[in-house]
């Protein structure tokens, strides 16, 4: 038994020196006053919480928080709702189902600094297919420069990242939905009842916990999200896209304050932290029954 | 059932619909990649490229920033897809098979793991880099790479150690097999599926990654394609086909592998996001 443990040792040594340990140690600078020099020639002050509660009186930061808050809450729910959409028309038997839902999948394989620079050049002001399209309909007259604009911006990487996410969703609910039996559809017929009462009545509240499930595992990867932000506006206009991840890199590398930017990092550890207890929970229930 | 059935064939035209909407993004990725620098700039966009052209994709690999980039990028994806294979796999069988004190804890870790923000790893993993001297290396993006890979590799081929039949391994061993003889000849080439898996999902992974490039490698000639590229839009802001190439370039052996792939690579990707 002893000699097994060379089959793992490898693995949990690797993980706790680069994942574990530099998660503690950015803890740790959170308490310190590190600088670039700092980084580079060491011998940081220690500050206590200083740096806490220089980060908790910025406006700056609640603004971070809360962006990242509603990004990530609005970005689920679309990407729910689209997913939900999408398992809802491939769960059904009719020639190329797997080869349309291949190509849906593409969307969410395709690396995201793709999908950022594609969105970018979409909803692009001058250029921009979505321009185009609104123009030809006529719903809009001027060029509007989506991105540029703080609101339009937030929904405009709110609709790239459920771009993404959307089949991912799709492929958790519709294994979800493929695991309701047929009978209870072919009852519900009998009694008579509309494609719409079906939904409401059978699917949904059988769906219910994979739908929860897959909230959660959204909400967890939506939140940590960098990328597809930093890609398209970089945070702007004027901060309004500016999601915990990107304030935390640029109190780091714009601002070289490796401490404050602790505090956020610390912050955006927590949440998602606080918000998969539940998860593991159920995760272990299951495993039990 | 006939008449679910039938339900079923009606879905297929709003399913196609669907999926036309839905890849819209990725067609325009495509023609604008094809199309004239001058029909980029058209107005209204033409929506077919008229005539195609290449010149695009000839004018990124002619940019020696962009094919130096490419070949960072594959360093850092190889490197880290062979460290990633050969720490996960033995960790994974173990985890699967053998008696390892303390399984849940580890399998738990493992779990955890995933969810930490590459920007949580990418701040402190400068810091550490900085005074290892691993900051603008490729070693140091490779370790950083593997930091998270390591973990999902373990949870996608767990399952498939675990459906190896136990009499095949029993028998090995009456062979004279020990532990380690018999995950290298037997569990390993009958668990190559897996093995294949989690090979092209740590390769795709790295091969797409941007936040340890951007944060751990500030040297361009280091840097890979995805943090390039993007210096290259605040450039040329307006260069769309030439991004537009250069993001289809990125996005292509996704997509290659995807094809062959498809089935492996989601159930493998939804096995290590939900450990269903």
């Amino acid at each position: 038994m002893s000699k097994d443990i060379w089959f793992l040792l490898p693995a949990v040594v690797f993980v706790l020196a680069t994942v574990a340990y530099p998660l503690v140690y950015n803890v740790g600078q959170s308490f310190f006053d590190v600088g670039i020099k700092e980084i580079v020639q060491g011998g940081a002050d220690f500050v206590g919480f200083d740096n806490y509660s220089d980060q908790f009186a910025r406006d700056a930061f609640w603004r971070a928080t809360g962006i990242s808050v509603l990004y990530t809450s609005a970005s689920v729910i679309l990407t729910l709702l689209v997913g939900l959409g999408l398992a809802l028309l491939f769960n059904a038997d009719f020639p190329g189902r797997n080869l349309l839902r291949a190509f849906v999948l593409a969307a969410w394989i395709l690396p995201t600094v793709v999908s950022a620079n594609l969105w970018r050049f979409i909803l692009d002001g001058t250029y921009g297919l979505f321009n185009a399209i609104l123009q030809s309909v006529g719903l809009i007259d001027d060029d509007v420069f989506w991105l540029g604009d703080p609101f339009t911006a937030l929904i405009g990487v709110t609709a790239a990242t459920s771009w993404s996410f959307a089949p991912f969703a799709m492929i958790l609910l519709l294994a979800g939905l493929q695991s309701i039996s047929p009978t209870l559809y072919e009852a519900a017929l009998i009694d008579g009842a509309s494609a719409w009462q079906q939904f409401w009545r059978v699917t949904l509240p059988i769906l219910r916990p994979v739908v929860l499930t897959t909230a959660l595992i959204c909400f967890i990867y939506t939140f940590k999200t960098f990328d597809t932000v930093f890609l398209m506006t970089g945070g702007g206009p004027g901060g309004a896209t500016t999601i915990l991840p990107i304030y935390a890199y640029d109190q780091a590398f714009t601002f070289y304050d490796f401490g404050k930017a602790a505090v956020a990092t610390t912050v955006l550890l927590i949440i998602p932290i606080m918000l998969s207890i539940p998860y593991f929970r159920s995760l272990r229930k299951e495993d039990r029954s | 059932m006939n008449r679910l059935k039938m339900v079923g064939r009606r879905r297929m035209v709003p399913a196609a619909l669907a999926t036309v909407v839905f890849l819209i993004p990725v067609y325009w990725m495509l023609i604008t990649s094809l199309k004239q620098r001058e029909d980029v700039f058209s107005r209204p966009p033409s929506l077919i490229p008229l005539p195609p052209t290449l010149d695009s994709y000839i004018a990124a690999f002619a940019d020696a920033s962009l094919t130096r980039a490419l070949l960072n990028t594959l360093i850092i994806a190889v490197g880290t897809t062979i460290i990633t294979l050969v720490v996960a796999l033995p960790a994974s069988y173990g985890l699967a098979r053998l008696n390892i004190p303390f399984l849940p804890a580890i399998l738990m870790l493992f779990l955890v793991v995933q969810m930490v923000p590459s920007v949580n790893l990418a701040l402190p993993l400068f810091a550490l880099f900085s005074s290892a001297g691993l900051v603008n290396t490729f070693a140091g993006l490779i370790i950083a790479n593997a930091s998270l890979a390591i973990p999902l590799a373990i949870t996608i081929m767990r399952p498939y150690f675990l459906a190896v039949p136990n009499d095949v391994i029993e028998a090995a061993k009456t062979d004279g097999c020990n532990n380690f003889t018999a995950f290298l000849r037997i569990a390993l080439p009958v668990s190559s599926p897996g093995i294949v898996t989690v090979g092209v999902i740590t390769f795709l992974g790295a091969w797409g990654e941007f936040v340890f490039g951007l944060a751990l490698a500030t040297r361009e000639d280091l840097q890979p394609v995805t943090v390039v590229i993007a210096g290259l839009t605040n450039e040329f802001g307006i260069r769309w086909n030439d991004l537009m190439a250069a993001s289809t370039i990125i996005a292509l052996p996704v997509i290659i592998a995807f094809i062959f792939l498809q089935r492996y690579i989601v159930a493998g990707l939804t096995e290590g996001a939900t450990k269903s």
